[in-house]
């Protein structure tokens, strides 16, 4: 048993290849449904339905982006206020001071850049890139995963995982082919 | 490669006339990444390198001019203050803006043959948008201090005058590069993880590794990924659209005949796209045959560029008639004149190619057989760029040359200092075109995947 | 089902418009100006919902997509009902110069600008343009309706898509035309001396988001039984509320840069339109419809939820529908009483008058045909 658990502390997970996205994805429907928790699936290309199937749920980007767009607009506009009526104010042609009409075009750039801000920054920061390396990488064959493969993971952190049983579940979900990925 | 031509049960097929039959996720991930990564450089690519970048050095030898002599050099003076820096700065941009509509309008539109050409046409985007940001910045006279553009607590005691157009123009250019420049990087991400993946030679795999940031296609990823390109989608729509509107506000605010009319937003607008798409279709065109990927953009691509082309030219051509009409309905003496001087003053001859590019010659891509026919798509495309040219320099000199008062008339011709600074511009596109070509995917490889036919490897439904 | 619940619904708009319109025929005894006044009013409302219509099916018949197969028998109802509209311009058409300033003698004698605008803003061509307008519209209709029955008939699309592409390509060159010079004649020329070049644009976006908002108000009736109730899905309707989102946003879009224009340049033949428009209780109309025609349902038809549920969207699209109809008086009415705020009574019976009559034109031609999509195989499962 302690042989186990060694092989335990070194292993990161299992790693299932399929060649065809469909295969992956009732693999990955079938492992959630087996009570796995600690997995993630991968694909050259997003696959609709994948996410749900992996028990992934994240309304997070949305609301960033709103945030984002929020600060621009008040910001935007809170600074055109700021030069013409408090630190720079002029007549222009008698204009009033507050001439709100001509702060809308920079108001909404400054909305548009902030919210593309959130967006792009905010979703590297939560998918937790740059990260350069990755256990997954030295599994060899990984590097199909960017071309025409399909992987599924099941992570050693699971409370469900162990090694043969996880190993023979895998290979029952017509995986090509199952490999342990080190840590 | 005319196939289903005549077939009438092909209205469902949308999906796969954007691709030729026949291919996999592989064959569309090594075609595409073979381009970038094979070891040789071909001969055709060094000549066209080295002749763009010959006619880069004329912009370096030009700008390098203006700065040791100031702006003396170009052929503005009064009354026409505004001349080759600007007419060349709004073509540009609007060359750019068919890149972002590509990539932003028709992914919102869920129209997927944008697939095979957004990536390259956002590389345009970016391209023009660097031609186009010179100007401006060197039109200031002292380019070291463009910063001042900026609003920024400083020791002067000043702030840009928010009143003015031009002051709006700077935030809404600056936010479009910043953004076309996430926009294309994130949508390249997963494409160089693939490079990353597919390069041999170590210094690829660290150049393209280190910009792919660890990548992996990990289900969250690709979720949030999805979500993310929706939603800079969502943003880059309107930002395209008032890139160009703040353009147009830059001449209708003011209160110059020919300048100050309302139509001018949507008119400038759909003037950007219609150069944008010609200039995609100018480039396209030869690229395919380069390199040998008429399977990905085919010639219904080709097609729907043209009908959006088409459309967008009639939108212009609409722009003209209602300033024609309402320069005689407003009953405002300066605007008729501007309209007469416009047909038959010194610069008719302008006027009249700018409606024979924009108006005329578009109308041809009507018959499904011109549109389909690529010797003559390439032709209307370069037209069109001319006509979008001729249709600034109407807008800009034409309308200043003649001022309120005739003792300030005059004329405005471009010295060869103009001519350089322009034709080297193009030396500066082409360059960087070029080096776009040689060092990533000109098409979006995942995005390619995800319209292949599913056919492939599947045991069961 | 859906047919007795259509000729219910007539019924009921064509008791509410009788009765309004008998209504507003009291106050022309009274105030008979004013009466005429309101009917442009209400013309101008419901004129821009057909029209729409027509520039929504050709736009559907180039650009294609489901949300178009599904609303494609409603507006080709809507289509249908142009001779209605063609008979009640008619009323208009006889008290020209009790409307229109340029049509008044003894004012043009005076005014060096409407003499200068006169070989245009005269009677008869006036007359001439608004028969051709009608004529061209109904020639489109009549021919998009026709071959959509052909195409229905043949069960193919092999001969007659084609046809309606061409009609639809052509028709929305001869509509940007037509609409345009149509919205100068009737509305713009109320203010002769004034001008403004997007105009056109600004009236053809504002009925294409009335056309849209009462399709949607429409749609969500029909849903609740067969057939449509099998084949529209939520994504239907979230694509139709986009569609009304980008229509809001470009109504925003337009509305703000004609403002931001004549602002700037603040020339005094340009000014007095927004002065008026602006001054006392209309600047209080002009901040609802900042908020209200623009802002509230900018930030509900951002929400995806709101979309999705048909009955939902709907009570949105009423909203829009009454603000479409606020904005309509607040581009028109100041043009009659400058800045001082006159809002009739006969300003809300005349339009709930004709539009009574209409819509119940418009039911009787919807239920006239099938409501089953031509293309509805082309229809995806909905999710």
């Amino acid at each position: 048993m302690s042989d186990f658990h060694a092989a335990k502390g070194r292993l990161y997970g299992l790693m299932a290849e399929f060649d065809n996205r469909y295969d992956l994805l009732e693999a990955a429907k079938a492992s959630y449904a087996a009570g796995y928790r600690k997995m993630d699936a991968f694909s050259p290309m997003p696959i609709h339905g994948l996410d749900e199937a992996i028990g992934f749920k994240d309304r997070a980007m949305p609301l960033l982006v709103l945030l984002g767009g929020v600060v621009g607009c008040l910001g935007g506009f809170g600074l055109m206020y700021f030069i013409t009526v408090i630190a720079y104010p002029m007549n222009v042609g008698g204009r009033p001071h507050f001439s709100w009409p001509a702060y809308i075009p920079p108001t909404f750039e400054t909305t548009i850049l902030c919210a593309a801000f959130a967006a792009v920054f905010g979703m590297l920061a939560l998918n937790g890139l740059p990260r350069p390396h990755h256990p997954v990488f030295s599994v060899k064959r990984f590097a199909l995963a960017s071309r025409d493969r399909f992987f599924l993971l099941i992570e050693a952190r699971d409370p469900l995982f162990h090694v043969e049983a996880t190993r023979q579940f895998l290979e029952a979900q017509h995986a090509k082919e199952v490999e342990e990925v080190e840590r | 490669m005319e196939h289903d031509e005549q077939q009438p049960s092909k209205a469902v097929d949308t999906e796969y006339e954007v691709i030729e039959p026949g291919h996999s996720y592989r064959s569309v991930t090594d075609h595409i990444s073979a381009i970038v990564l094979t070891r040789k450089t071909p001969k055709t690519w060094l000549i066209g390198f080295g002749v763009s970048f010959m006619v880069l050095s004329l912009l370096l030898m030009s700008l390098g001019g203006l700065l040791v002599k100031g702006i003396g050099l170009w052929g503005v003076n009064q009354p026409v203050g505004w001349g080759f820096d600007i007419i060349n700065f709004v073509w540009w941009i609007g060359i750019g803006h068919a890149g972002t509509l590509i990539s932003a309008i028709l992914l919102l539109l869920r129209q997927d043959w944008r697939t095979s050409i957004n990536r390259f046409a956002e590389a345009m985007t970016l391209f023009a948008v660097a031609c186009a940001g010179i100007y401006p910045v060197f039109h200031t006279g002292r380019p070291w201090l463009a910063y001042w553009l900026f609003p920024y607590p400083n020791t002067m005691g000043t702030w840009p005058q928010v009143l003015s157009p031009l002051v709006w123009d700077v935030f809404a250019v600056s936010t479009y590069a910043t953004v076309s420049a996430l926009f294309w990087y994130v949508g390249m991400i997963p494409d160089l993880a693939t490079l990353r993946d597919r390069a041999r030679a170590k210094g690829a795999k660290i150049f393209y590794g280190m910009l792919a940031m660890g990548w992996r296609g990990s289900a969250r990823h690709w979720a949030r990924y999805e979500t993310a390109s929706l939603l800079l989608a969502g943003l880059a729509t309107p930002l395209v659209i008032s890139v160009h509107t703040v353009v147009s506000f830059d001449f209708a605010v003011g209160i110059i005949p020919g300048w100050h009319a309302t139509i001018f937003p949507p008119y400038f607008v759909a003037g950007a796209i219609f150069a944008g798409f010609a200039m995609v279709l100018t480039l396209s065109i030869p690229l395919r045959v380069f390199y040998k990927l008429e399977d990905f953009i085919t010639n219904r691509h080709l097609d729907n560029m043209a009908k959006v082309m088409l459309a967008t030219g009639l939108i212009v051509g609409y722009g003209y008639m209602m300033e024609t009409f309402m320069a005689w309905y407003s009953g405002n003496p300066y605007e008729s004149f501007l309209m007469k001087n416009r047909f038959s003053g010194p610069y008719m001859w302008f006027y009249w190619a700018l409606i024979t590019c924009n108006v005329l010659a578009p109308q041809i891509l009507w018959w499904r057989r011109f549109r389909r026919n690529v010797t003559m798509l390439f032709v209307v495309s370069i037209i069109v760029s001319i006509g979008m040219w001729l249709e600034r320099f109407i807008i800009i000199p034409v309308s200043l040359h003649r001022d309120f008062l005739p003792s300030s008339w005059g004329m405005y011709w471009p010295t060869s200092w103009d001519w350089m600074t322009f034709i080297g511009t193009l030396g500066l596109f082409a360059s960087l075109m070029f080096i776009f070509l040689r060092l990533l995917p000109m098409i979006s490889i995942f995005e390619m995947r995800t319209i292949v036919p599913p056919a492939e490897g599947r045991s069961k439904e | 089902m859906t047919a007795e619940r259509l000729s219910g619904m007539r019924n009921k708009a064509l008791i509410a418009g009788a009765a309004a319109l008998a209504v507003t025929a009291a106050g022309m005894a009274a105030n008979p100006d004013q009466f005429w006044r309101s009917y442009l009013l209400g013309f101008l409302y419901w004129a821009g919902v057909p029209v729409g219509c027509l520039a929504l099916l050709m736009l559907h018949h180039l650009v294609g997509g489901g949300w178009g197969i599904v609303i494609r028998r409603t507006l080709e109802a809507g289509t249908r009902t142009l001779p209605l509209v063609a008979v009640l311009i008619l009323p208009v058409l006889m008290n020209i110069p009790r409307l229109y300033l340029w049509a008044q003698p003894d004012k043009v004698a005076h005014d060096e600008l409407l003499k200068h605008k006169a070989p245009y803003l005269n009677t008869p061509f006036f007359l001439g343009r608004t028969a051709f307008y009608f004529a061209v519209w109904m020639a489109l209709a009549w021919l998009l309706n026709k071959y959509s029955d052909g195409q229905e008939k043949s069960q193919s699309d092999g001969t007659w898509k084609p046809k309606l592409q061409l009609v639809s390509g052509l028709g929305l060159l001869l509509y940007g035309l037509t609409a345009t010079f149509a919205s100068v004649d009737w509305v713009m020329s109320l203010d002769p001396h004034w001008f403004s070049t997007i105009y056109g644009v600004m009236f053809m976006v504002g009925g294409a988001l009335t056309a849209m908002s009462f399709v949607i108000v429409v749609m969500s009736r029909l849903v609740r039984s067969e057939p449509m109730a099998a084949l529209m899905k939520p994504n239907h309707f979230h694509d139709l509320g986009n569609l009304m989102f980008a229509f809001v946003m470009l109504w925003a879009y337009v509305s703000f840069s004609q403002y931001l224009i004549i602002w700037s340049g603040n020339l005094p033949e340009e000014i007095p339109w927004y002065l008026h428009r602006f001054h006392g209780a209309w600047g209080y109309v002009a901040v609802a419809l900042l908020l209200f025609h623009f802002a509230l349902p900018f930030v509900l038809l951002l929400l995806r939820t709101i979309k999705r549920k048909a009955q939902v969207l709907a009570a949105v699209a009423i909203g829009m529908l009454i603000m479409r109809l606020v904005d309509m008086a607040w581009v028109v009415t100041p043009s009659f009483h400058g800045e001082h705020i006159s809002l009739h009574w006969m300003d809300v019976t005349a339009p709930v008058g004709i539009g009574g009559l209409w819509v119940a034109f418009f039911l009787t031609q919807l239920s006239r045909r099938t409501l089953e999509p031509v293309e509805a195989h082309l229809l995806e499962g909905g999710h």
